[in-house]
């Protein structure tokens, strides 16, 4: 699991705790609409475009089962799994474009090459587990001047990249955002994500309901009021972040620059994970799915990143 | 209880540390010549020393290719067969064979691509193995990544296999200072597989192997054509499709099919330039061999740059499952012939399921 290491400011805890003094009542209308004016102040998007979840890998499931009956679905390899194998159950015909290294990078001649057919593009950006930048502004322009194709881009990973495309959904109607309050607003717990829909994505999204709990709801308005820990909370794991993967290029280890909250490494060594597993350290074994020899390291505490150095050190 | 067989080749691995490029044949003498030790003991030992299973029983081919290691520990077994002072490739065989009628469920053998091609001389598909690296030559994705690994293996395996390469160094395109590897057929090994060398196995996919390979035929059938020369590589996967197709192809061979009919078997490069200047109209489907994805010029040089030429990029399909294409950087082509691997270069789409298809890069 790729998750935050810090707790969120004390005060959205608190608003949390107070979402469950009433449990025994629906989310009232009120909340909802407050949740997404401050969304809307967030990503500077109009309310009707805003469409909530809880996760946003329901919403990317969705748009997989309201888009994928008539079109083929393009997605990179490797990326968001349980979404890839979702679009693999459910579509008509389904093209993965294997992400290699050095670069990870995706050739734009060649999306653009396969867009000769109704198409839902889903690309991670950026892109889970590598930590690359996929897309940039060219080429998401280029891919939406073509009507017949309709670009879902998760933004997951947005605070910590910097980089967005919510400013094009108001001019191309077959562009769609996902984002989460999982990674960088500390909610993992709670399941807050939200869809930020161009026409074509926000007119099929028109029933969709938001059931969000209470203390979902209550936190997530809170920490959007006072976000000033997300800036500290970030800085912190950038700079760990920063720091591990100095480190650990001292150790010989080949280190990927990911524009994310976890770090991709390259390590030789047999069983390279679970050794760590076995000295309680949890990494994400990418060969599992993907490469051979490939592992994504999630930033912890300085302390739990300075056991995994030590250990990784010994190895 | 599970009877499981562990046979040892006790000179395996004593070239490498004197520059050898392994011990086959009489190359071990050599090796020992040159000051060369034996490296078996103590990987065999190692692996015997972490297997917490209970419900195991030994069949052990007898002194320093089984019993000499595992009587240091507390393994309920017996030995099989006999062996003199010095042994070879045939005792290997021979003992497997006595192991096979005394009903192994299970064969563990210590050694390196040359034991696991005498491992599959005797078994082929029949009862699963698992190998202990410890030869100079580990192409074959059989082996354990490490004594440990193969401990763990050994542990937790269940009643889940798959077929894995045996893989070996070309001899004749050694002979030409080329490290080659050539595809000398498939073994049987369990599925919990990222314990063992190469690539791992399924665990995003809910489909079998099999299932995947028999979708893959499925969509190949449904978009064959008439008037087509098709011509299979090697492997599992196109021997699936030939199967479907009702035509007998070889494992390890590149056969030729016309209108659902076999027009030609085992083909070599003659053969192949013969069959392409008859027919108009031809496509090569191949599958990559290996972990490092060649699709030419490694396990299938009968498909020499003229071959090549004559097909075109265009008419060659790359099917593979979708398991074994995501654990590839990129596929690869090493024909001998720059400007031939230059032209087969870019980005190709290969079929890995009857709706599913990965585009990835030739290098």
């Amino acid at each position: 699991m790729n998750e935050n290491p810090y707790l969120p400011a004390e005060s959205i805890i608190k608003a949390a705790v107070k979402g469950i003094e009433n449990v025994n009542r629906y989310s009232e209308l009120k909340y909802l609409n407050e949740l997404k004016k401050l969304i809307g102040k967030y990503c500077d998007i109009s309310l009707d475009r805003i469409i909530l979840s809880p996760g946003s890998d329901f919403l990317l499931r969705e748009v997989i089962n309201i888009f994928s009956k008539d079109r083929k679905i393009i997605m990179v390899n490797p990326s968001f799994f349980p979404v890839s194998q979702y679009a693999m159950k459910l579509t008509r015909k389904l093209t993965k474009i294997q992400l290699s290294p050095p670069c990870f990078k995706i050739d734009p001649e060649l999306i653009l090459n396969e867009l000769d057919e109704p198409t839902l593009l889903i690309i991670d950006n950026p892109n889970n587990p590598t930590g690359t930048i996929l897309l940039d502004n060219k080429l998401v322009e280029n891919i939406l001047k073509n009507p017949n194709v309709l670009l879902l881009v998760d933004e997951a990973y947005y605070e910590f990249s910097g980089q967005t495309f919510a400013g094009l959904i108001k001019k191309y109607p077959n562009l769609a955002i996902t984002r989460t309050m999982d990674k960088a607003f500390s909610l993992a717990g709670l399941r807050l994500g939200y869809l930020l829909a161009g026409d074509c994505f926000r007119d099929q999204f028109s029933d969709f309901p938001a059931f969000l709990p209470r203390p979902t709801l209550f936190a997530a308005i809170e920490a959007l009021k006072n976000p000033e820990y997300l800036t500290l909370n970030i800085n912190k794991i950038i700079s760990e972040k920063n720091r591990i993967e100095e480190e650990l290029k001292k150790t010989g280890i080949k280190v990927f620059p990911a524009s994310a909250n976890f770090i991709l490494i390259k390590s030789k060594v047999p069983g390279f994970a679970k050794k760590l597993m076995d000295s309680g350290i949890l990494i994400k074994n990418l060969s599992e799915q993907w490469l051979h020899g490939f592992y994504r390291i999630s930033i912890g505490l300085p302390e739990e990143n300075d056991t995994l150095l030590s250990i990784i050190k010994n190895i | 209880m599970k009877k499981i067989g562990l046979i040892v080749n006790p000179i395996a691995g004593m070239g490498g540390s004197v520059g050898l490029k392994g011990t086959d044949g009489e190359i071990y003498k050599k090796a020992i010549e040159l000051g060369a030790k034996p490296t078996t003991p103590q990987r065999i030992e190692e692996t015997l020393s972490l297997i917490k299973r209970k419900d195991v029983y030994f069949m052990v081919a007898p002194g320093k290719m089984g019993k000499d290691y595992i009587e240091k520990f507390d393994f309920k077994y017996e030995i099989v067969s006999t062996i003199d002072e010095e042994t070879n490739a045939d005792d290997t065989k021979r003992i497997i064979r006595e192991m096979v009628e005394n009903d192994i469920d299970f064969l563990i053998f210590v050694g390196g691509d040359g034991t696991a091609r005498d491992v599959y001389d005797v078994l082929g598909l029949t009862i699963p193995v698992v190998g202990i690296p410890s030869g100079v030559k580990m192409f074959s994705p059989v082996f354990a990544l490490s004594p440990s690994a193969a401990a763990e293996i050994i542990n937790t395996t269940g009643n889940q296999f798959i077929e894995k390469e045996v893989l070996d160094i070309d001899e004749e395109a050694f002979r030409e200072n080329k490290l080659a590897a050539k595809l000398y057929g498939y073994l049987k090994v369990p599925k919990n597989i990222t314990l063992l060398q190469a690539k791992k196995e399924p665990s995003n996919v809910s489909k079998s192997e099999e299932q995947i390979k028999e979708e893959i035929a499925d969509y190949l059938m449904e978009n064959l054509e008439k008037e087509t020369l098709y011509i299979l590589g090697p492997g599992t996967t196109l021997k699936t499709i030939a199967d479907k197709m009702g035509v007998g192809k070889t494992l390890l061979g590149i056969d030729a099919i016309f209108n659902g009919k076999l027009v030609g078997k085992d083909l070599n490069e003659k053969g192949l330039l013969a069959l392409l200047k008859k027919y108009n109209k031809s496509t090569i489907i191949v599958t990559p061999i290996g972990g490092n994805g060649f699709i030419f010029g490694r396990a299938s040089k009968q498909f020499t740059p003229e071959v090549l030429k004559f097909i075109g990029k265009e008419n060659i399909i790359v099917v593979a499952t979708e398991d074994k294409i995501s654990r590839l950087e990129c596929l690869r082509v090493d024909t001998g012939d720059a400007e031939t691997d230059n032209n087969l270069k870019g980005h190709i789409k290969v079929i890995t399921g009857h709706k599913t298809e990965t585009i990835i890069e030739v290098k």
